[in-house]
């Protein structure tokens, strides 16, 4: 009898306490999980199923007839929107990416260097996680009086910036490309709000002893940021990538997402072009994430020549 | 002696040139953080400047921040379109709703994974950071049309309340909740299982070692969740666009069609009114300055709930 007790697994405990933990683990997961297949991972199939499909909305509810490729087809090559819509985020998601992720590393290192007025740059800093959203973002960044200048000759802000004429020179996309993003910076900076806090909180995790031990073979600051802190800070810019691509991605005032908003009110077989198209941006969000992981992936070093 | 007078100065000389280069580094430091500051809160001085200045300011090109004279019109005029009063208390009770619902169940959730052993969890994680990096819109559609159909099926009204949402919420699909679970758990391991252990030696069932010791011990922790889950279910306007379809007004939807807004209560009241760019600052001030508010009285607990939970899910 006692023997049977007395059964064990490989991790050296007894099989009833794994069920126990097995049966309450799932007891406190059973909300979210009911909620996921429900709501997250169902969905998820069925907009893929109905990419394919020609939705209709009839009295008793939906009309949902195989359509093949055809809406793949439309929103290719028939729809004029949804390919500059795509490309547009695709611009507008990569180098706004790459932007904040410097900025905000930048920031989170000059925040953790100070001593006095900690607090009060701290809050200034994080601000931007309390109150950007979609709407208040539009209402800020509306653009409409210095355009309707613009269109009239009277605004261009960087006609006498020096650094900016000496870049067109060389080659003018290059100093355009910098103009957009003097344009939007505060944009972008307000979304640097989340990375930053990742980032202050990723170097407050690096151990005090690797510095000193750096500090007493005489590397100076800048050696010790490029071989301490930022090999140190990799895995959490990895996930500020992630969340800042995310964040972009859910920004509802791109024009993939008026796109998609249209496609859905459109209740006569609109629902299919707005899963195409949805799933098609989805594809896109996920190959970008991918990528960014791939960057930042960990790389094993090949050679230890330490000794 | 000599020599020994020598080295003296030469390492007094040494630590004054490091003192001042500290201090010039330090300098700089200060400036460019004090300049990217102003970057950052540039729109909100121009939202408050704009919002107390008269119209007669806003032509003036001379005044640019501080307006001549104090006028409150253009908070009038925003508030009554945005219907302040019914508007603010729907958001508040919508918004803190959803955030008591998120809270629960992102507690549950992180509790779970700090502290059991359970079959697949390795793919659980998997698949929170999945439901996490989904786009919105791909899960958008199904959802609407499964509450349609359900709103067909049961004959009950679904869409345009806010039962869409609040299941949303409570069954952990929330707005990103996957964010708040992981602080959840990465707080909860941070609570010795010592205490646990006893707890259990002592009889104590799962559910109150739950509450009792690790709800308990994290009401900083709590408190994060919850007011990270408020705001940014009062930012959030796509699902509350689609689901609720401005049926409950709130103040962020509000906003967003204000052009429309403004225009319908100036022919209403007799087309006095001109929409310009002081309005729309009064309104956007409007329905940020509850949460501006909010960050004022709790931002200490709110800086330093993020900092020592580590948001970060390794």
């Amino acid at each position: 009898m006692a023997k049977k007790n007395e059964k064990r697994t490989k991790s050296g405990r007894t099989k009833g306490y794994e069920k126990r933990q097995n049966r309450l683990g799932y007891a406190f997961m059973a909300p979210w999980i009911a909620g996921f297949v429900l709501f997250t991972l169902i969905p998820f199939g069925a907009t893929i199923a109905l990419s394919f499909c020609n939705v209709n909305t009839n009295v008793t509810g939906y009309d949902i007839t195989f359509a093949g490729w055809s809406n793949y087809y439309t929103a290719f090559f028939r729809n004029t929107e949804f390919v500059p819509a795509l490309g547009s985020f695709l611009g507008m998601v990569i180098p706004y990416t790459f932007v904040i992720l410097v900025v905000s590393f930048v920031m989170a290192y000059l925040l953790n260097k100070i001593e006095v007025g900690k607090g009060l740059m701290r809050t200034i800093y994080f601000l931007p996680v309390i109150i950007m959203s979609g709407p208040v973002m539009s209402q800020i960044l509306d653009k409409t009086e210095e355009t309707v200048q613009a269109a009239q000759g009277l605004y261009n802000g960087y006609e006498g910036v020096f650094i900016l004429n000496m870049i067109r020179s060389y080659s003018p996309r290059i100093a355009l490309f910098m103009e957009g993003i003097f344009d939007q910076l505060t944009m972008i900076l307000w979304f640097t709000g989340i990375p930053i806090v990742l980032f202050v909180s990723g170097l407050q995790r690096i151990n005090i002893s690797l510095y000193e031990a750096a500090k007493i073979d005489m590397a100076n600051e800048w050696q010790i940021l490029w071989k301490i802190t930022i090999p140190m800070i990799k895995p959490t810019a990895l996930v500020a990538v992630i969340f800042t691509i995310a964040q972009l991605g859910t920004y509802d005032t791109s024009a993939i997402y008026s796109l998609i908003k249209t496609a859905t009110n459109n209740t006569n077989g609109g629902f299919g072009f707005a899963a195409t198209y949805s799933w098609i941006y989805c594809v896109v969000v996920l190959l970008v994430i991918g990528a960014a992981c791939l960057i930042f992936k960990e790389r094993q070093p090949k050679r230890r020549d330490i000794w | 002696m000599r020599g020994k007078t020598k080295t003296k100065g030469k390492i007094k000389q040494k630590h004054n040139f490091r003192w001042w280069r500290n201090t010039i580094a330090k300098g700089v430091i200060y400036f460019v953080l004090i300049c990217v500051g102003f970057v950052y809160l540039e729109p909100i001085f121009e939202m408050i400047a704009k919002t107390f200045m008269s119209s007669a300011d806003i032509i003036d090109p001379s005044v640019t921040w501080i307006p001549k004279k104090l006028s409150l019109n253009n908070l009038e005029v925003a508030g009554t379109v945005l219907k302040v009063g019914p508007t603010l208390r729907n958001t508040i009770l919508w918004s803190g709703g959803m955030a008591v619902a998120q809270t629960v169940v992102s507690a549950m959730t992180g509790y779970a994974l700090s502290r059991y052993e359970f079959k697949f969890k390795a793919l659980w994680f998997v698949m929170i950071v999945l439901a996490f990096i989904i786009p919105t819109p791909v899960t958008m559609i199904p959802r609407l049309m499964m509450f349609v159909s359900a709103q067909e099926a049961t004959a009950i009204q679904l869409i345009g309340t806010a039962i869409p949402q609040v299941s949303m919420a409570l069954l952990g699909q929330g707005v990103y909740s996957t964010v708040l679970i992981l602080i959840f758990y990465t707080s909860f391991n941070m609570i010795p299982r010592v205490l646990d252990e006893a707890a259990q030696i002592d009889g104590a069932s799962s559910l109150k070692i739950f509450w009792f010791i690790v709800v308990k011990m994290s009401a900083t922790t709590i408190l994060v969740v919850f007011l990270f889950s408020f705001v940014w279910n009062w930012n959030e306007t796509y699902i509350t666009g689609t689901l609720l379809r401005g049926n409950i007004e709130l103040l962020p939807s509000k906003l967003n069609m204000f052009n429309s807004e403004f225009s319908s209560v100036a022919t209403a009241q007799g087309g006095a009114f001109k929409l310009n760019k002081a309005y729309k600052m009064a309104a956007t001030l409007i329905s940020i300055s509850p949460l501006l508010l909010l960050y004022v009285f709790v931002q200490k607990q709110f800086i330093q709930g993020i900092e020592n939970t580590g948001i970060t899910g390794e």
